[in-house]
């Protein structure tokens, strides 16, 4: 056996053994390997840890030998814009659809059934009201007044209309402005004048998205319309404009901001 | 409205074991239970650089029994799409995907392919961070991103329970009033992907919302590797 293959072999079995790093010169010197020499060597997963003879690695601290395998395809399971939208406006039979959605097709293929969807819930409440199901539908809701100002009247002539709502939150995708503060929505002043209103500028962990969901759906022109208050000749109407919980968590204001798990 | 959209209203009662939860959390029965649920999705100014923007995609829960929860799956990617010129197609991408302890971020970067069909976008890599435990692991990459990946508290809040009273046509009062309702998800965890970016990095975005305010169009989706 000629030399340089003697070489070769003790060179992969170094490579096989790693217990010795070896030096590519004819000496075949062996290089001793410790657990305080700051690299990586010998049978460590990390700087100075891991394998036969070192501590173990905290975590973070291990490397990988060898890159991580990131082939292949990947297809879509599960969709999510804004908060609520499957969950509320879609029926069951779409739930699973809805989540093989693009939101450029959303408006297209779900925008007529939300709105379905939307007026089949009032309906729900005009039945438990012993109310005719076709008196009881969405009404305009306080987005008019915002978007046209208060003159338009929220009732008569306001642009937010079941479909032009639905078609909106067909649109299912989470607004954040890069150059203003975050707010879900706020209906600044409130109604009539909607003073210092803003909204859509994305989400944050405080947001009562909720509220502001069930403010839009069942609040009609000042927010309110469905708050649980005594209607004459009617009864009491529903509470459907808060779910009257707060926030029970504790974000902090410091990355990553979610609490510690509990 | 017609007596078939009453029917239609009152239907929701007669769905046998759909469980649902929002925001997304177990939003449809194909997800349930599943490593690939999104239970939320936040995006908001950072508190502390307000020329940030801060990006919490949270997966699985364990607000009920028996959900996936705990391990991210290394055969789901997890991406964070982002519109800047008002067309509802994603212009620009970030991904997360775990291998072994380490959770991998690519992008942002703009994606091969739009749609329900994704690749890793190995040619764009964006730092990486351990998986934490119960404290958490943060990294910040030179380009001045943080990344986490981990077990959080769940931030949302909603009476769930009196959710389905409302809609099965069970709740005539419909929610219940504050000091009654309950929070379902109080001391229910999540498995968190918390991102802050520099603005400067996602760059300028031509798309405005129902108010004309200049918006990212943000969404997130979950992707199984096929």
């Amino acid at each position: 056996m000629k030399l340089y293959t003697i070489k070769y072999m003790f060179l992969s079995l170094c490579a096989a053994t790693m217990f010795v790093a070896c030096d590519d010169d004819d000496a075949l010197e062996m290089v001793e390997t410790s657990c305080t020499d700051g690299i990586m060597n010998g049978t460590e997963t990390g700087v100075d840890c891991g394998g036969a003879s070192c501590e173990p690695c905290e975590e973070g601290e291990e490397m990988m030998v060898t890159p991580p395998d990131f082939s292949g395809t990947y297809a879509q399971v599960d969709f999510m814009g804004r908060p609520g939208i499957n969950t509320v406006l879609s029926i069951p039979d779409f739930k699973d659809p809805y989540n093989q959605a693009v939101p450029s097709t959303i408006a297209e293929f779900y925008q007529k059934d939300f709105e379905n969807r939307l007026e089949g819930l009032h309906d729900v409440y005009a039945e438990l009201l012993g109310l005719n199901p076709e008196d009881v539908n969405y009404q305009p809701n306080i987005l008019g007044d915002i978007l046209n100002g208060p003159d338009k009247d929220g009732f008569t002539d306001n642009i937010v209309s079941a479909e032009v709502l639905t078609t909106v939150l067909a649109n299912d995708v989470l607004e954040i402005a890069p150059d203003l503060p975050t707010t879900y929505f706020n209906g600044g002043s409130g109604a009539p004048n909607f003073e210092g209103a803003i909204g859509f500028t994305g989400r944050t962990l405080q947001d009562d998205v909720i509220d502001v969901s069930l403010i839009l759906l069942f609040g009609g022109g000042d927010g309110a319309r469905f708050n649980g208050q005594e209607v004459e000749g009617v009864g009491t109407f529903p509470r459907l404009v808060s779910d009257g919980v707060a926030i029970t968590a504790n974000p902090t204001d410091t990355f990553p901001y979610l609490g510690a798990p509990e | 409205m017609k007596k078939t959209k009453l029917l239609f209203g009152m239907g929701i009662l007669a769905v046998v074991g759909a469980v649902l939860v929002a925001a997304d959390h177990i939003d449809a029965p194909g997800t349930t239970g599943n490593t690939a649920d999104i239970a939320d999705f936040y995006g908001f100014e950072s508190p502390s650089n307000p020329g940030n923007t801060v990006f919490i995609v949270d997966l699985q829960t364990n607000v009920l029994e028996d959900l996936a929860y705990g391990t991210f799956d290394e055969n789901v990617l997890t991406e964070i799409n982002i519109d800047t010129n008002n067309d509802l197609i994603e212009d620009l991408v970030i991904q997360a995907i775990p291998r072994k302890d380490t959770m991998y971020f690519f992008g942002p970067a703009i994606p091969s392919t739009t749609g329900k069909s994704s690749e890793v976008m190995i040619g764009s890599p964006l730092g990486q961070v351990a998986i934490s435990t119960e404290s958490a692991l943060t990294t910040t990459t030179e380009s001045g991103i943080s990344l986490f990946a981990g077990p959080r508290q769940d931030a949302f809040f909603f009476d769930f329970g009196q959710f389905n009273k409302v809609i099965g046509g069970t709740a005539p009062e419909g929610f219940l009033p504050a000091g009654e309702a309950v929070d379902t998800f109080d001391g229910a965890n999540t498995m968190a992907l918390v991102l802050e970016i520099p603005n400067s990095i996602l760059g300028e975005t031509t798309g405005t919302n129902v108010l004309g305010l200049k918006v990212y169009k943000t969404w997130v989706t979950t992707n199984r590797k096929q």
